[in-house]
């Protein structure tokens, strides 16, 4: 059942982060869909994928996001 | 269940695919633009894990004191997933880069707006 | 076993990473790269054909000491005969390819420590970088080791653009990247695909097992794969749809940086469209997809070629244009088409390389490459005007010089495969090159020169006019002598051509 759940964050969490238009707020949600795959990929048989992906999807990916808004800027015209 | 968890990650996948096109597309910010390569990414990545999933397998980790012919019915398919840890790398590698060129355009031109910069 | 072949890949890679920890000491760090980059073209040579196994893991069939105390579920089926690691494959036609690509690698490097002032850092780095994928891309024999060398080279095509400091330079690189995070996450998809369906990465296993059933070949995923992967290969190389983005990348890149980028295109078009054959050639329309796709890159590059004022934007258009006649050839899909198209592929790489770095000392004396600004360069540089000259020739097919050959083969090819037409097109495309290229020519050397072009650099290398007569060699030996070449590809093209391997 959970990964259902987890399939329905990892969607909607994608598009919640495209409509934001506050871009650092849209980089931060960015890691929700990340996380939620690295749970995802636990439930798939993949434990070490699913390590690879929450470093990478939850921490590294929203802080690169997060610094380019910050050396740009961060309200979307 | 209606539909078996192996079908539905590959639709999630799938959707991934789509909304990440979409924002490549349409949306005229470049960090949106950025954001959805990266869900395109994700997309394929979680393709190709369903790919190796078994429903009902176990983990492809052999444990001392299993029995060979269970782990060999059982386990789920590693190549798959050996695959996607290059794959995850690369692509935020190459988010990076992107990110960095953007940094660099937003100094020049003081915009984000992919018309303006892309448009010629 | 073979150590020379990893060697190929991994000299370039040490080559990019060892030059950038010496700093600041010019002479001594010049000569080092010269040295190391002449490895490039070397290896080839040495090399002794075979297969390389990473790690040493040989099909089981071919290992007795693993697979003695093995059940027979496994040593009985098919999976006896299944690479089980990352395998090199290093045949006659590789040889070819990889001499020609560390060649042109050897002379682009060469002329850009000389023409840049700058011996080590990004440029040269990203240079040998693309140059050891492009490698890898042609030895490897494993389709998911293919994506990401596949990858390596889109960032170091990228970053070839971006340290050339070419006005707009990096607006052209971040549209060809969200190009490429769109399609290779496609090509990857059908990779997976193809992974899903006959569970393997290795190319001659997925054929083994496409060829004696163990997975239905008409399997309608099969078909969504073949799809991805041609989208792919298109981006990769530069036919339309994307023929417009690749000639801007060749037009935001130093002229040297261009040489080799379109040495990278050319042979992802080659390996890929190899591969395409190798899998995909039962399916009966993907020959013709190949046709269309290469016809349209013909007529659409060439025809913008004629609109450009940009000298690089034109060479750019020019070179996406001759990709058709490779295509063409791969896609007729008989056995003299395909050597055809394998030779005028070689015989592109050099001319167009020829042709970018001849033109780019026009570049290097004047900073300027719009045709309209230029003009009176022959009273200047006789010798270079001479060589570019030749260059053009080639590229539109003048009988001593090498591209002749493979056109008259690939007009051949055509009429022998039934399709006369194509032959038809291709000639009066030679001509429209051929105009194309005298345009240019009369405007930059022929014309009298504009009072306002101002010439910044008097002297030009040695080591440029020493890389514009080697290339000249070559085209002359290739055109004489195009056993020389063809008796490299036979193999592999009797091997394509007679379906599946």
């Amino acid at each position: 059942m959970i990964e259902y759940i987890l399939m329905f964050i990892v969607i909607v969490g994608s598009i919640l982060a495209l409509m934001q238009r506050d871009l650092l707020k849209a980089a931060i949600i960015t890691g929700i869909p990340g996380a939620a795959l690295a749970f995802l990929y636990q439930y798939l048989l993949a434990p070490d994928v699913a390590l690879t992906q929450a470093i990478v999807g939850s921490a590294i990916v929203p802080v690169f996001i997060a610094l380019a808004v910050y050396k740009t800027r961060r309200v979307e015209d | 269940m209606i539909i078996d968890t192996q079908l539905a990650s590959l639709l999630t996948a799938g959707a991934l695919i789509v909304i990440g096109i979409f924002a490549a597309v349409f949306l005229d910010n470049l960090i949106k633009k950025v954001i959805g390569l990266a869900f395109i990414g994700d997309g394929a990545n979680l393709f190709l894990i369903a790919m190796g999933y078994k429903p009902g397998g176990i983990v492809y980790i052999y444990l001392p004191g299993m029995a060979r012919d269970f782990f060999a019915q059982n386990a789920a398919y590693p190549l798959p997933f050996a695959l996607v840890l290059t794959s995850i790398v690369i692509g935020a590698s190459t988010m990076a880069v992107m990110l960095g060129i953007i940094m660099v355009l937003y100094k020049k031109r003081g915009s984000l707006k992919a018309s303006e910069i892309l448009g010629e | 076993m073979n150590l020379l072949i990893p060697l190929m890949v991994i000299v370039p890679i040490i080559c990019a990473l060892f030059l950038n920890l010496l700093h600041k000491k010019d002479r001594t760090i010049k000569a080092i790269a010269i040295i190391l980059a002449l490895t490039l073209p070397l290896l080839p040579i040495l090399a002794s054909y075979g297969i390389h196994y990473f790690g040493g893991y040989a099909p089981l069939a071919q290992n007795p000491t693993l697979s003695t105390g093995l059940p027979s579920l496994i040593t009985g089926t098919v999976l006896n005969t299944f690479h089980p690691a990352i395998t090199y494959a290093f045949q006659d036609a590789q040889k070819l390819f990889i001499f020609i690509l560390g060649l042109v690698a050897f002379l682009a490097i060469l002329v850009s420590l000389f023409e840049t002032k700058r011996p080590s850092g990004v440029y040269g780095f990203m240079m040998f970088m693309g140059v050891a994928s492009v490698i890898a891309l042609l030895l490897t024999d494993d389709i998911f080791n293919f994506y990401v060398f596949f990858e390596i080279m889109a960032l170091a095509t990228v970053g070839i653009v971006l340290v050339s400091g070419v006005k707009g330079n990096y607006e052209t690189a971040l549209k060809y990247m969200i190009l490429g995070s769109i399609t290779s996450p496609l090509l990857l998809l059908g990779i997976a695909l193809l992974l899903g369906v006959t569970g393997n990465v290795n190319i001659t296993d997925i054929i083994a097992s496409l060829k004696i059933g163990v997975v239905d070949p008409k399997n309608p995923v099969l078909l969504m794969a073949c799809g991805l992967i041609v989208f792919g290969w298109l981006y990769g190389s530069g036919l339309p749809p994307f023929h417009t983005i690749k000639s801007a990348i060749y037009s935001k890149a130093l002229p040297h940086g261009a040489a080799l980028l379109q040495a990278f295109s050319v042979f992802t078009l080659i390996a890929l469209g190899i591969i395409i054959l190798r899998i995909f050639s039962y399916l009966p329309f993907s020959q013709m997809i190949i046709l269309g796709v290469s016809l349209l890159a013909m007529i659409l590059g060439i025809t913008m070629a004629l609109l450009q004022t940009d000298l690089k934007r034109m060479i750019g258009f020019l070179a996406v244009g001759e990709l058709g006649y490779i295509g063409i050839g791969l896609g007729l899909g008989t056995a003299y088409g395909i050597t055809a198209g394998l030779f005028q592929a070689i015989n592109e790489v050099v001319i167009t390389a020829f042709l970018f770095i001849g033109f780019g000392v026009i570049y290097y004396q004047t900073g300027e490459s719009d045709i309209r600004k230029l003009g009176g360069m022959m009273v200047k540089t006789p010798l270079v005007a001479l060589l570019v000259l030749l260059a053009g020739f080639a590229m539109a097919g003048v009988p001593p010089l090498n591209a002749f050959q493979s056109k008259l083969m690939l007009i051949q090819a055509s009429i022998q495969a039934g399709l006369p037409e194509l032959g038809v097109i291709m000639i009066l495309l030679s001509i429209v090159t051929f105009m194309t290229f005298m345009k240019a020519f009369h405007a930059v050397y022929m014309r009298p020169k504009p009072a306002d072009l101002e010439i910044k650099n008097e002297k030009i290398p040695r080591a440029t006019i020493l890389s514009l007569i080697v290339f000249l060699v070559v085209c002359l030996i290739f055109g004489l002598f195009p056993q020389l070449a063809t008796g490299f590809l036979q193999a592999i093209s009797s091997n394509l051509a007679g379906g599946m391997p």
